[in-house]
């Protein structure tokens, strides 16, 4: 009871934090719904992407309600861990009652309470500019959906923070993150792409992220297959932080 | 009634923190070599020593920041960690950083949230001395002010025992003696306080005991004036007139320590008393003698070349 209290506590001036920095608000809120803006008016209004029947401001859409999620998760997360593991902020957290883990929850909770906004931003952006109709509950489930999904990328973000420090820490994200989001056709769908990247965009977590919206936008259930991919994911980067996480402690 | 009001002697009381035969090494240095220590309730006590004694690791251990290679350390009866998260232990690392982009109050506040027995924050505040600086921005902070709103963060609530590592890097000498009064009061308040400092001063004028830390060994421990008489209490200073027999001088009682420059003598003595009475019994006649207290800077690096020069032989 106790540490959830706590919990919540950090949570709570995290967002605080979080809200206060224009840069870091600018970029995960505003930027993704410019770059949609960007993106889509290269292309006429009722142009199609091959094999989806979707118009291109309809896919562009989730695409990039799925990239402002990842960058709300992925650059809050990884670089203010790193920094603050520096700082020695938390060291100092290690001597409250605050549990390890409540830290790294309160992180990704505060990115994912910023990554909301990005991605509505992003639909009111196709809804009142680019005249993108949808049924309410494909509008409910996109949410949902791109908002859960960003969890598997806030995991990644906790490993990075926990892997690299210093300098390191911004270019390892930067490649991390414009490397999933470009190679997973966040930016412009993957069936433009060679043959070869095709083929690696298949695997790639951003890729089955951004399926899972794509099939609700076509009325579809979400496939299996994408949804197993992000899993694995998911296991695979939180594992991974979970283990960076402890070996950090043992040596901090 | 008289069972009531009976305490246990300090010998028979459960210790605070008890570390027994506590290792910790980092590759082939060891940092903390076979350490024993105890203290007990309401006690204040400096950990003494220079860089690389093993100090922070030693606050480490006893946090629970860093697991022992082998022995046991206790706080209250149990682990470190058990401890912290009852709220009994409040901690002020050197290595402790702040949270930025909020303020002195946030932080604070922050704190107090944290703490299973916290006090309001306007009264942790105004203790630390920052009320005034409570709207400043955590990373506009002077050093000293950081050191200050850390002393806040570990004394956000009611803790028993309270660990400061060194807490007055960075303070002007005002600030400090301010610092200290402050920290007599958590004292006052029946608390047990740890301070690690290489401010010998300090650790002679605020603390009931002081812990001489070397190579991760406990050196002594004492209060400041044994600790002085352990490493040689008096200086005792002459000036001696024609051939001087240092091999006799060398034979004198109570003698740490001798310095023959020219025809000046100078020694350190356990028992300056006695020292100076066995000279005049050697036959010679000492000129412009001198007896004087050593600071427990000088009694420190006594004690630490004792140890040393024990080392290399």
């Amino acid at each position: 009871m106790l540490n959830t209290f706590a919990t919540q506590a950090l949570i709570k001036l995290e967002l605080a934090r979080a809200l206060r920095n224009k840069k870091f608000l600018f970029f995960s809120v505003l930027y993704p719904a410019i770059i949609y803006l960007i993106f889509s008016s290269s292309s006429g209004s009722n142009e199609k992407v091959s094999d989806t029947g979707l118009t291109v401001a309809t896919y562009l859409m989730v695409s990039m309600a799925s990239f402002g999620a990842l960058t709300a998760v992925l650059m809050g997360n990884s670089e203010r861990i790193a920094k603050e593991r520096e700082s020695g902020w938390v060291r100092q957290l290690r001597l409250t009652p605050l549990p390890g883990r409540g830290y790294v929850l309160a992180k990704t909770a505060s990115a994912a309470v910023v990554s909301l906004p990005s991605i509505i931003v992003v639909f009111i952006a196709a809804a009142a500019i680019k005249h993108v109709r949808l049924d309410a509950w494909q509008w409910l489930a996109l949410v949902g959906v791109i908002w859960a999904g960003s969890l598997v990328f806030a995991a990644l973000g906790v490993a990075i923070g926990y892997v690299a420090s210093g300098d390191a820490v911004r270019p390892i994200t930067m490649i991390v993150y414009f490397g999933l989001s470009i190679l997973g056709g966040l930016w412009m769908p993957s069936t433009t792409f060679p043959q070869v990247l095709q083929d690696i965009a298949k695997w790639l977590p951003t890729h089955a992220y951004a399926a899972l919206g794509q099939a609700i936008e076509q009325s579809q259930a979400p496939h299996a297959t994408d949804i197993a991919i992000l899993a694995v994911y998911f296991v695979l980067f939180s594992g991974g932080a979970a283990w960076l996480y402890r070996k950090d402690t043992l040596k901090a | 009634m008289e069972d009531m009001t009976t305490t246990a002697a300090p010998a028979t009381t459960t210790p605070v923190v008890g570390f027994d035969q506590v290792t910790k090494t980092y590759g082939s240095v060891r940092a903390v070599d076979g350490l024993s220590l105890r203290l007990y309730p309401g006690e204040t006590v400096a950990l003494l020593g220079p860089n690389g004694a093993g100090k922070s690791t030693t606050l480490d251990l006893l946090l629970g920041l860093k697991n022992a290679d082998s022995g046991t350390v206790n706080v209250f009866g149990t682990g470190p960690r058990e401890a912290i998260v009852a709220g009994r232990v409040g901690a002020m690392l050197q290595s402790g950083g702040l949270m930025e982009d909020v303020t002195v109050a946030e932080l604070v506040k922050l704190a107090c949230s944290l703490h299973p027995k916290p006090y309001k924050a306007a009264e942790v505040m105004a203790r630390a001395g920052i009320t005034q600086i409570a709207d400043r921005k955590v990373n506009k902070l002077s050093g000293g002010q950081a050191q200050r709103v850390r002393f806040a963060l570990a004394t956000a609530g009611d803790s028993d025992l309270i660990i400061l590592d060194e807490p007055t890097t960075g303070m002007d000498v005002s600030a400090r003696q301010a610092f200290w009064a402050t920290m007599r009061e958590q004292a006052d308040q029946g608390r047990t306080v740890l301070f690690a400092t290489h401010y010998l001063e300090e650790a002679d004028a605020i603390a009931d005991r002081v812990l001489v830390l070397h190579r991760g060994r406990l050196l002594a421990d004492g209060t400041a004036a044994e600790i002085k008489a352990k490493a040689g209490a008096r200086r005792v200073a002459f000036d001696l007139e024609g051939d001087i027999d240092e091999p006799a001088l060398r034979g004198l009682p109570f003698l740490t320590s001798i310095d023959v420059s020219g025809q000046t003598v100078r020694i350190q003595s356990a028992d300056a008393d006695a020292t100076v009475r066995a000279l005049y019994g050697l036959g010679v006649y000492p000129r412009n003698l001198e007896v004087a207290g050593l600071g427990l800077e000088q009694a420190f690096v006594a004690i630490t070349e004792a140890e040393e020069a024990k080392q290399s032989c």
